[in-house]
């Protein structure tokens, strides 16, 4: 069943002058994991607020086509409608986070939403345990460090119980082992709670691993749609200027000087089994 | 600054901050209305000795002394305008006196009151309760997050102009140059970028919080409450009974209050006897 449809999808910010989306029609499943990469400007953070409906409602101008998420038309419902079905975690992690203690923070949804108390307390227990920041509680936000917050924020959105989370760059203000600890927040949510996720992403070497669904934006149009593997091993990924995954270049090269591995690697667990398998053979 | 150390709230535990923030404002308020009901010494002296118990109970000497510490130049101030105006630009001036002196060592008194009562407030009241006892007390929710969200991005604001003076510094701005005037204006080329990311900022705050179901029903829950509980009985009843004694006196006894430098004079008289 697809959770997330557009159809020629096409919008410009009131002060743009260039469309900022051009005939977008993508499909997401239910319990993809969808990594959306592409050159910075490309309209992925554009696409992302037509999911949860902060284009058109709260940046104003006109859009043309289709998005429906979880059964909802984006541009007949509001965003606290939309906000039950679909949680965005946006890209600075300490511009998400209001409260002065993280519990009151990842509440606060549910509090708009006018959950009772008790039910409120239990999706908040539940949310920090998830994502592992039951022990920070108590903490003011600003305390934390950047992959902490970040953290916070996905608890926030998470303790909504959304069916789609959308996490728009949530690694670029963060080092390498926060963000890893991120990610495997990520696919946890993906994996055991069949949450769909869409990822943002620039990243690919850590990200790749993870998706099953890859969608490359470029000056505001889907250039690439299809499964990890093939996306990444098309030319135009490269040419896009998309940072592919390094194990992916290294099966491309290898190809060029005259070697085939049996399939296009997209992270170096797999390269290495294939290279071992490679070499075996050739010793044998 | 370090009349502002005086209204930082420390996280710690004592039964002083487990109070109702509301209980303990009135509180305040009781000490703020009789500091100005009274322009004599006395009162002055036992309001002032009044609070001590409860800067003690909560263990926040250290802050509140510094806050005090702080208050001592406008303190110092009050006393000096009193003392010399009344003498030199009113109309009756009054001469130098120990009466004079005594009445303007009130009115610093009075001031130092003020600071002592509200700095205890700020210091034992997180802002987190603060903005709970709006809430509960009927303020509209926007004006609560308003406040927590001021709160909560202080230090960040903090950081972040520092942040921009470190690199308006670092392509040779000198913030410490010239005149008063030039030194006021070298400030430009660092507000404005403040400015400009602080409006940034609050652009991104108000997407997060239209993510999150701001605004989706006009009854909002909320995951905490505040309760009244005995302590805050306890306070309140003892506020009610000082306020009560203190109008008491200012309506049936206000004349009678005697000055300090009577208590002196009997003492002046038979140091002339013996002479």
């Amino acid at each position: 069943m697809a959770i997330i449809e557009t159809t020629d999808l096409t919008y410009t910010y009131p002060a743009g002058t260039k469309l900022s989306l051009q005939d977008v029609s993508i499909t997401v499943e239910q319990g993809e994991f969808v990594v959306l990469t592409g050159p910075s400007g490309g309209g992925k953070t554009t696409l992302c607020r037509c999911f949860n409906g902060l284009v058109p409602h709260f940046y104003g101008g006109k859009l043309e086509g289709n998005v429906v998420v979880t059964g909802l038309k984006v541009g007949e419902h509001s965003i606290y409608e939309l906000a039950r079905h679909i949680g965005l975690v946006f890209q600075n992690p300490e511009n998400q986070l209001f409260a002065l203690s993280v519990e009151k923070d990842v509440a606060f949804g549910l509090e708009n939403l006018g959950i009772p108390r008790g039910d409120i307390r239990k999706q908040v227990d539940w949310a920090l345990e998830i994502t592992g920041i039951t022990d920070l509680r108590e903490r003011p936000p600003h305390e934390l460090s950047g992959g902490q917050q970040q953290r916070v924020a996905i608890a926030c959105v998470l303790a909504m119980q959304p069916n789609v989370m959308i996490l728009d760059e949530p690694t670029s203000f963060i080092d390498p082992v926060g963000a890893q600890k991120i990610f495997d927040v990520i696919n946890e949510l993906n994996k055991k709670l069949g949450i769909t996720v869409i990822l943002v992403e620039h990243r690919l070497d850590l990200a790749s691993k993870y998706a099953n669904h890859v969608i490359v934006m470029d000056e505001g149009k889907v250039v690439l749609d299809g499964e990890p593997r093939e996306v990444f091993n098309s030319d135009s990924a490269r040419l896009i200027g998309v940072g592919i995954p390094k194990a992916t270049r290294l099966y491309q090269i290898l190809k060029e000087k005259g070697i085939s591995l049996k399939k296009v690697p997209v992270n170096s667990e797999e390269a290495s089994q294939l290279l071992r398998e490679v070499l075996t053979h050739d010793r044998g | 600054m370090s009349v502002f150390d005086g209204f930082k709230f420390r996280r710690v535990y004592s039964p002083i901050h487990q109070l109702d923030p509301r209980v303990k404002f009135f509180y305040v308020l009781v000490m703020f209305v009789i500091a100005i009901m009274f322009n004599q010494l006395l009162p002055l002296i036992l309001l002032f000795f009044i609070q001590l118990p409860f800067v003690f109970v909560a263990g926040v000497q250290r802050e509140w002394v510094r806050s005090l510490r702080g208050a001592l130049f406008f303190a110092i101030m009050i006393f000096l305008f009193n003392f010399v105006f009344q003498y030199f630009w009113t109309e009756y001036p009054l001469p130098p006196s120990p009466s004079l002196l005594e009445y303007s060592i009130a009115m610093t008194l009075r001031f130092i009151v003020l600071i002592e009562s509200f700095s205890m407030f700020f210091l034992t009241t997180s802002p987190d309760h603060l903005g709970l006892a709006l809430e509960q007390s009927h303020v509209p929710y926007e004006f609560c997050f308003a406040f927590t969200t001021a709160v909560r991005f202080v230090p960040v604001l903090a950081e972040e102009a520092q942040t921009i003076m470190d690199a308006q510094k670092a392509r040779g701005l000198e913030l410490e140059r010239g005149n008063f005037i030039k030194k006021v204006k070298n400030y430009i080329p660092i507000l404005i970028p403040l400015i400009v990311s602080a409006i940034r900022r609050s652009l991104e705050l108000a997407e997060a919080m239209e993510s999150r179901a701001w605004g989706a029903t006009e009854k909002r829950t909320n995951l905490y409450v505040l309760r009244v509980k005995r302590g805050d009985y306890l306070l309140a009843l003892i506020s009610v009974l000082i306020l009560i004694f203190a109008v008491y006196v200012w309506i049936f006894h206000r004349e009678q209050i005697p000055l300090l430098t009577n208590f002196l004079a009997p003492l002046e008289l038979t140091v002339t006897k013996i002479s």
